[in-house]
């Protein structure tokens, strides 16, 4: 992960928190436009409630600046040399932690389009469940606020979660190689959750994001393939030596015995177009079994991962562990509704809806 | 502090006209020493003794020396510097004159001082004499030129010294892949008459004639005398006219003679120094002393102070000593021309090559293929492997060799059977990068009568031309005599005049004896094919190159993974497009917009 200027993993995780953020705050603009504006029918309480929205975004992300300022200020001042010979190492294992984030991440990443429908629930939820709080300062400020208050923690998490990832994603590259992804990042997600409110085509926004997490998984193959790749260099430099190791690419900078290909030219740890396209693709001028073997296996896991979840959508379960998958779910789903109808019940009794419009 | 003895022996110019034969009985077999006080090690003993003792004798005299190997591997031995004339078998090298000496085997070598000056022999199997298996060899002369001017004969050994086992050294941290650079062994210390801290006790106002010889494996080394000037008389067994110097750059093999004249005064002892050539030296530990000090004493109850730094080495260039009998320079009838190469093959270790090719030893030693073969084959160089750099002359040609060093390392290189006419040296180049290749048609520095020696060294990036007359027949082994660099292949096999050689060489029996019990062919080419010299089919050769670029491995490998990211991003894609409906039925059911599904996943 020798990048310099721009960390694609970065430029990714940041991507992907701020689309779910923005997501949520999209769902959440909906549904006052919707829900509270329409019944309501007061321009005013609506016009004010989205600046709530936007007011708790604002702090939300504020904090998450702080907390990621100080996050990597600290580690950075606290200096990164610590590492010296065993650099190699430490590349191999960040790069493995990145791989395993980014193919978590990856799979979320395509249901973003149905998030919209689970954020409506969730939300509901959400909204139902502070109703029943009680009558203290906290209660009836939370009550007051939950529209500012509801991005605000959203914002916080999802950015917090953002941090911590790229923490664990890209902590071996130089310190100026984050603003640039990370910026990149804000805009990108912001912009495609801005369309998705908008209620853009879903075919063209599934579309969009299916690239974008076959970019993504793209990436996190050649991750894994690198992670590999260095903890094997790093053995050899113990066999040959710093020195013969990072001689050029001649002989001995690299194993006979588990070379699977070695050309003395496009080395992506000195010629530019060549790292992005390490960056990218995980490539290496010269490839080990390991390397090569371990890209193949990511993406085998991958198209096993897609069989087993497509035959849960089709069936319900995943295969071999039918009886366990479906009473999980089902308990889940009646569970969830069961909770929804005993709140719904009690907003028809107590006017909750009403408690809100007239506390603002 | 350590007394050695290393005056030479009883001979005073009152000895026997008449030539004499002289034997010795030598057992080999490991004994335990520790010259430099660093470190206790095995080394190879002669009847249970090392350092080793010196061969001595007169012009004229036969010596025979019969060993007997207890040792527990081969063996073989090589008289540094002795023509063999006549007696090719006896020159050592193995798989070149003859097969090696098994274990618990006995060998005689037996052949007749027919030359004058200093030498020294060692082990001639694999990197052996690394580990002691060396000595001096010195020829008196009663027609010395120079035989008025001194007082005293004696002679002086210097060497680098290892603590680990050479060979041991070779398999496991130097010819392997976790050494691709071919970085050498780097010694543990220096040695002075096989010892340290040496007193050479002295008389004043006498002339000492002192053969120093390296008997070192790998590093060349200054040598000075603090105080003293002296007169270089002889090298590598050639008589010079009287050189002034004040140091001298010695590499392994080389010898030279210096004629001493010690100080009127005893007052003072005097250090003299032996220092490596410390860019021979891929790194240089710490704990290494490269400074070797002895004493010229005067007075053994003084002060032995230290020696004193010194800035630069400013030693006498050996080109332009002149040869007493002041040959004429000869003119070359053939040509062999190459390039030292160091570069890695296939199995990821470094080796040397001229040119393109890189010493492998051949199934038969080439003296044996010389004389089993059709008389018309073994005109042809073609039979002696493919692999060996063997080249053929004619009886009474003159050979001229023109190494270029395509490597920034210096190279001393050793011709067996004959003493060569150095006709040209460069220096060095100013910059790794270019290279000074000899050009016929543009010579440099001439000198009007040759320096002749049978050891030279070859600068970085640098070249030199020699030549020598073919009328001693006989397969001559030609190569680096850094055993490192021997190890790795630096080598060229001279069969000089193939005929002549079938009629005057015989083998004795105990040789052939040596290659049945061993196991070794010793008939045949380089493949030891009997029935068809041409047919090399067989033979040892060198490892394989490096595979340059894509093999067929690495191509099916990137078209399988790229394959594999396709296949992948597909099925992504199929999951991306399907999986929507699923989650829509489950929020529906959350959202009491449809009744749920019962336990089995059925809607109602």
């Amino acid at each position: 992960m020798a990048n310099n200027v721009f960390e694609v993993s970065v430029f990714f995780i940041v991507f992907r928190e701020t689309l779910e953020a923005s997501v949520i705050i999209s769902v959440l603009l909906a549904f006052l436009k919707q829900g509270i504006g329409r019944s309501a029918d007061d321009p005013t309480i609506y016009k004010r409630l989205v600046k709530h929205v936007w007011i708790g975004s604002a702090i939300g992300f504020f904090f998450c600046l702080v907390i990621g300022g100080a996050f990597i200020g600290t580690w950075y001042s606290l200096g990164r040399d610590i590492w010296g010979s065993s650099e190699d190492i430490y590349e191999g294992v960040f790069s493995l932690i990145a791989t395993i984030i980014i193919t978590i991440m990856g799979l979320a990443m395509l249901r973003l389009n149905k998030l919209k429908e689970k954020w409506r629930v969730k939300i509901a939820e959400a909204l139902e469940e502070r109703n029943h709080y009680g009558k203290g300062w906290f209660a009836r400020f939370s009550r007051k606020y939950a529209m500012a208050i509801l991005p605000f923690i959203t914002v916080l998490r999802e950015g917090v979660e953002a941090i911590v990832f790229v923490g664990g994603v890209a902590l071996s590259s130089p310190a100026k190689a984050f603003p640039l992804p990370v910026i990149c990042g804000l805009v990108a997600g912001s912009l495609v959750g801005y369309l998705m409110y908008k209620g853009g085509d879903f075919v063209k926004i599934q579309y969009f994001l299916i690239g974008a997490t076959c970019f993504l998984y793209l990436v996190g193959a050649g991750l894994f393939s690198k992670a590999v790749w260095y903890l094997e260099f790093y053995q050899w430099v113990k066999v040959v030596g710093e020195g013969a190791a990072e001689s050029g690419n001649g002989a001995g900078s690299y194993d006979i015995r588990k070379s699977v290909w070695h050309v003395n030219c496009c080395d992506p740890e000195t010629s530019g177009g060549w790292m992005i396209f390490n960056a990218l693709f995980g490539w290496q001028n010269s490839a080990t079994y390991g390397s090569v073997i371990s890209y193949n296996l990511y993406w085998i896991a991958i198209m096993v991962a897609v069989v087993l979840l497509l035959y849960k959508e089709k069936h319900g379960y995943y295969p071999l562990l039918k009886s366990w998958t479906e009473k999980h779910d089902a308990k889940k789903i009646a569970k969830r509704r069961a909770k929804m109808q005993a709140r719904q019940a009690a907003e028809t009794a107590e006017g909750s809806m009403e408690e809100i419009k007239t506390s603002v | 502090m350590r007394f050695a003895p290393f005056i030479a022996g009883a001979f005073t110019a009152a000895s026997a006209v008449l030539a004499k034969t002289v034997q010795y009985d030598w057992t080999l077999s490991w004994v335990n020493a520790n010259p430099d006080e660093l470190y206790d090690r095995s080394v190879v003993g002669v009847n249970g003794a090392w350092p080793l003792p010196a061969i001595q004798g007169k012009v004229g005299d036969r010596v025979i020396v019969n060993i007997t190997n207890n040792l527990g591997q081969p063996t073989s031995i090589h008289f540094h510097g002795l023509y063999q004339n006549g007696t090719n078998e006896m020159d050592g090298p193995v798989m070149v004159t003859q097969c090696p000496v098994p274990d618990g085997s006995n060998f005689i070598y037996n052949f007749t001082l027919d030359q004058v000056g200093s030498y020294w022999y060692h082990s001639h199997w694999k990197a052996q004499y690394v580990n002691g298996l060396r000595g001096p060899l010195l020829i008196y002369d009663d027609d010395e030129p120079f035989k008025d001017e001194y007082d005293e004969d004696i002679y002086l050994t210097m060497s680098d010294w290892y603590h680990d086992e050479a060979n041991w050294l070779v398999k496991n941290e130097f010819l392997t892949l976790k050494n691709p650079t071919g970085a050498e062994p780097i010694p543990d210390a220096g040695l002075l008459n096989d010892t340290q801290n040496l007193q050479w006790v002295v008389k004043p106002d006498t002339t000492y004639k002192i053969r120093i010889i390296n008997i070192g494996g790998f590093v060349s080394q200054y040598i000075w005398f603090e105080g003293h000037d002296f007169e270089i008389v002889e090298v590598d067994g050639i008589y010079v006219e009287n050189q002034k110097a004040s140091m001298l750059y010695v590499t392994v093999a080389q010898r030279y003679t210096i004629l001493l004249k010690t100080k009127s005064s005893t007052s003072e002892n005097f250090p003299f120094m032996v220092s490596f050539d410390l860019n021979m030296l891929d790194n240089l530990p710490d704990t290494l002393n490269y400074n070797t000090t002895g004493w010229i004493t005067y007075d053994t109850e003084g002060d032995f102070p230290d020696a004193a730094i010194i800035d630069e080495f400013d030693f006498y260039d050996d080109f332009y000593l002149v040869p007493v009998d002041k040959e004429e320079t000869w003119e070359a009838d053939t040509t062999v021309t190459a390039t030292v190469v160091m570069d890695n093959l296939g199995d990821g270790a470094n080796y040397a090559f001229f040119n393109n090719i890189t010493y492998v030893a051949p199934k038969v030693p080439t003296l044996l293929s010389v004389l089993s073969a059709p008389e018309n084959d073994s005109v042809n160089a073609y039979i002696y492997g493919s692999n060996t750099n063997a080249h053929v002359f004619e009886y009474g040609e003159v050979v001229e060799i023109v190494i270029n060093n395509g490597d920034t390392g210096t190279h001393p290189f050793h011709l067996h059977g004959h003493a060569f006419q150095v006709i040209e040296r460069s220096n060095a180049s100013d910059s790794d990068d270019d290279f000074i290749v000899y050009d016929a048609s543009n010579p440099g520095i001439r000198n009007e009568y040759p320096m002749r020696r049978d050891t030279l060294y070859l600068r970085p990036n640098g070249y030199f031309v020699i030549r020598f007359k073919a009328d001693n027949p006989g397969v001559w082994f030609f190569h680096c005599h850094i055993e490192w660099h021997l190890e790795q292949g630096l080598a060229m096999v001279l069969v000089e005049a193939p005929l002549q050689i079938r009629e005057r060489i015989t083998i004795p029996d105990d040789h052939w004896e040596a290659c049945k019990v061993g196991g070794y062919s010793y008939e045949g080419n380089a493949a030891a094919n009997t029935q068809n010299y041409f047919d090399l089919t067989g033979e040892k050769v060198q490892p394989n190159a490096l595979p340059a670029g894509f093999t067929a491995r690495g191509i099916v490998a990137l078209v399988f993974s790229c394959v594999s990211a396709f296949l992948g991003m597909g099925f992504l894609t199929w999951y991306g497009l399907s999986e929507l409906k699923t989650t829509q039925h489950e929020v529906a059911q959350i959202m009491g917009e449809i009744p749920l599904d019962d336990e089995s996943g059925e809607s109602k």
